[in-house]
Formats: structure tokens, sequence, C-alpha cells
């Protein structure tokens, strides 16, 4: 049923419904930390004194590693394509970073193109 | 001389009955508007799928004498009403759950927050289209502009000012498609070179049980809360659960390929059939696409403000450039807070942590669509 609006200042409105998006949210946040709480299926977490523990272990035990190169990038190529290709690598469950990403010239001969999967297939170690 | 006459009557007959005889000039321009955004769409790219469908109808719209909104049901007809009857913004939610991975916004629940900061530019829209002379109504209808959510702002004007429809769902649709440009801007400009390098932590695996309960949960706590939005986060849960349950492939599947798409072209087609000259020439349009834009950069500062409150409160734990991902622009909001954290720091990969803010803007513009319709319907 229709009515008239309870108020038409602004202000209010702006004050009233931001402070009700703000309790939803924040009660969503607090259900879905509820949900995590009683979920059967998550795995038992880790003592705190054995978290707090493991990484003096590993920091005695393994060597810092460097940090990994920057991948050398073509010009021409945009971030998103570094991205995107990153993200695919990565999702196959490479765990290396990408190491150069360039221009392949599409215009090649056969022979060129079946040359470079070649190598492409020797240099992942599937031959 | 009688057949000379009754062909010199036939053609006065065709030519009354043509769309020439009753085109005006507001015609001519709608008609150009619609090849405008046409152009937009299918050229430039601007959401093709939405703007073409939303251009074409526009064009339809200002044909005379077509009857398309006359006594008798025609298709077009057909399709007005599933706008009329808030029938098409639910069945888009439908797919958008479908298609949509909450495990980044479990995984980290407090990114509730920076959807729900986002939802600012809402209502300063609001509070601007009232100071310029809309009423309340038209106000709250056009500042929902401002959560980047297409369907959820046709479903506001259908429901609060549906002669605002046609403009209202042409300046969502074409600044959503313009995020990738008004954002950056403003994410530089609020945040400093070390906060845009940060880099956050993985996110924690979410359970099977955690992705089928939360839809359920959230439809129940939300619906009974705020039933006039019942409609559209129920789909978007309803839609979310197919997807998570595993045991309904084909129904999710339904939803977030046949069903949407489906659903796209009568969305697109219909309102761009409330284009007519008569309501969309009018220089309310131009406000409204003025305070449309207001309304978008005020939600990205909204997001970006309380984003770099939560660094601060977390240690720089979090980096605020996700806040701005915070207006519910899925995925687009968050790709860009990707770029632009690539563009500080190549490697630094922020999509995952934006996409938990992004579907909890999706969230906090329903809500606040709800809200005003409580306090204003």
């Amino acid at each position: 049923m229709e009515h008239s609006p309870v108020t038409t200042n602004p202000l209010i409105i702006m004050m009233i419904n931001m402070t009700v998006v703000f309790i939803v949210l924040v009660s969503l946040m607090y259900l879905i930390k509820l949900i995590h709480y009683i979920d059967p299926t998550k795995e038992p977490e880790k003592p705190a004194q054995a978290e707090e523990e493991e990484p003096l272990v590993a920091v005695k035990s393994e060597p810092v590693p460097a940090p990994e190169p920057e991948p050398v990038v073509e010009e021409g190529i945009s971030p998103e394509i570094i991205a995107a290709i990153s993200a695919a690598i990565s999702a196959y469950g490479f765990a290396e970073q990408v190491k150069a990403v360039r221009i392949v010239n599409h215009e090649g001969t056969a022979w060129q193109n079946s040359m470079r999967n070649a190598q492409c297939a020797m240099r992942n170690g599937r031959r | 001389m009688e057949a000379l006459n009754a062909f010199s009557v036939s053609l006065q007959a065709v030519w009354n009955d043509s769309g020439f005889s009753a085109f005006t000039t507001g015609n001519g321009i709608m008609i150009l508007v619609g090849l405008v955004l046409l152009y937009m769409a299918f050229v430039k790219e601007f959401e093709p799928l939405l703007l073409g469908p939303i251009a074409f109808g526009c064009i339809l719209a200002n044909f005379p004498n077509t009857g398309f909104f006359g006594e008798e049901m025609n298709v077009m007809k057909a399709i007005n009403y599933g706008i009329t009857y808030e029938i098409f913004p639910p069945l888009i939610f439908l797919g958008i759950g479908a298609m949509t991975d909450f495990s980044p916004l479990l995984a980290r629940p407090t990114t509730l927050l920076l959807g729900a900061a986002a939802q600012i530019g809402v209502f300063v829209a609001l509070g601007g289209a009232m100071v310029v002379g809309f009423n309340v109504h038209e106000a709250a209808a056009i500042g929902i502009i401002g959560g980047a959510d297409g369907p959820t702002s046709i479903y506001l004007s259908t429901k609060l000012a549906p002669h605002l429809l046609g403009a209202i769902a042409v300046a969502a649709y074409s600044y959503m498609s313009l995020v990738p440009m008004i954002q950056p801007p403003i994410m530089k400009f609020m945040t400093t070179q070390a906060e845009r390098e940060i880099v956050m932590k993985d996110l924690r695996q979410v359970t099977k049980f955690e992705r089928v309960v939360f839809p359920i949960v959230a439809t129940i706590f939300i619906s009974l809360l705020l039933p006039p939005i019942a409609a559209l986060l129920g789909c978007l849960m309803l839609g979310n659960l197919f997807r998570e349950s595993g045991v309904t492939d084909r129904l999710s599947d339904t939803a977030q390929n046949s069903l949407i798409n489906i659903v796209t072209i009568f969305l697109g087609t219909g309102t761009g059939m409330t284009m007519n000259a008569e309501s969309f020439l009018r220089a309310d349009t131009l406000l409204i696409i003025g305070l449309g834009l207001v309304a978008f950069m005020g939600g990205t500062a909204g997001g970006l403000i309380f984003g770099k409150i939560m660094c601060k409160m977390t240690g720089g734990a979090i980096n605020p450039l996700i806040g701005s991902a915070g207006v519910s622009a899925v995925p687009m909001a968050a790709r860009v807070s990707q770029l632009v954290g690539m563009k500080s720091k190549p490697g630094n990969y922020l999509l995952m942590h934006a996409m938990g803010p992004n579907v909890a803007g999706v969230i906090g513009t329903a809500v606040a669509a709800g809200t005003m319709l409580a306090m204003l319907k």
C-alpha cells in the first residue's frame, strides 16, 4: 500500500539509508562468520602456538628465496594481457613466474609455426 | 477516371497511415540518439550486450503509428509488461547469481563494509537531485545510478519514477561501460603510491558448506528485513545456489547462459522503447546524466575512503584500491582495481581481493534500493 514519504529532507534520508545499509551488511558479515564457525566440514585450525613456531623453524632451515625477476615484456602488450596470461599459467598449477612475454608473428609460414610449436613442446619437456 | 480516383484515395490512405505523416523533429532527434548509442555499443564496444538493444529499442520507439503501445496486444507491448511489472530485473539477477562466485566475499567478509561505503554515491546524488528540483521519488531513482547496477536501477525507477526510466537506464549503463575511464583518475588522486603497492595476503579456502549455506541464510535474513527487494535478492541467491549446490548444473547453465541472454534482449529493447521523444527530450535528461556521473564518482570515492580507513585499521593489510570495486559494476570495477594495482606494482594481483567488495556492492545497492522503497513507496 502506498503512503506518503516519512521525510523529504535529503540529509535525513541519506543518514537513515546509509545507517540501514551498514547495519544490514555488518549483520551479513557476522552471519558469514557464524556460518564459518559452525561449518562442520572445515579443517581444524592449527593451535596458535604451533603457528607461531613454524616460521622460526622455516627461517633457520631454509634460505630466503631471492625475489623473482620481473617478466621481460615486449612493447605494445598491455598489463591486462600480462595479467590474463599469468593467471592462466597459475591456474594450470605452474608456480614459476612468467619470464618473458613477446608477440608471436602470426604471418609466418606454416613451417615456421610448426617449428615454433615443436620448440615450445621441447622446452616444456613434453618430448 | 474511377480507377484514378481510387488510386489517389489509396495513396492518401497509405500516406496517412505511414510514419512520415506523423513524424516529428523530436522523433528524428531520438532516432539520431539511438544511432549514436548503436555506434557506442557496436563500434566502441561500450556495454554492447545491453546498450545495443537499448539503442535499437530507442529507434523503434520513435516510429509514429506503429501501435506498439495501443490497445491491442503485440510483442513490444508484451516486452514492455516485463519491465512495467518488474519481471526482467529479477530474472537478470538470477543469471548474475549463477555467474557470481561469492568465495572472495566469504573468505574476507569485512569487504562487505566496502560495498556499504560505496553506496554513499547513491545518497549524494539523491541529495543533489532534490536540490536541483526533482521530487524525492525521482531523486531516489536517479541516485541509484551511483550503485552501478543496471537491473536495480531499472527496478527502482519502475517503482518510483517510471517516466524517467529511459534516461536513468541509459545513464546507468553508459557509466557502467565507462568505469575504466571514470575510476582510475579518482583512484590515483585519492591513494598514495605506497598504498597502491600493498600486496594483500592470499584468501583462505572457502568450503562448499559455506558457499551453499550463505545464499540461503542471506535470502532469509534480507528478505525478512527488506521485503520490497525479496524478488531481486531471492533470484540472485537462487541463481548462486544453482551454481554452488553441485547437483543443478543444468539449471545453473540455463540461468547463466540462455536465460540471461534472452532476458537481456528483452530488458534492453524494452528499456529503449521507453525512450520516446516526449519523455526523453527534456532538460531533466541532461540533469539525470550529470547527476549519474556525480553518483558514480561519489560511490568510487566512498569505497576508496573506507578502503583507506580499513588499510590503517589493519596495519596495511588491505590495499585501498579494492574499495573502488564496492560500486557493483561486476566484474569491471574489480578489473579496474587489478589494473591500477598492476600499474603501480607489476605482479600485484588484486582481482580476487577486489571481487569481495564488488559482489558486496551488488548486495549493498539492492539493500539501498530496498531501504528507499520502504521509506518512500
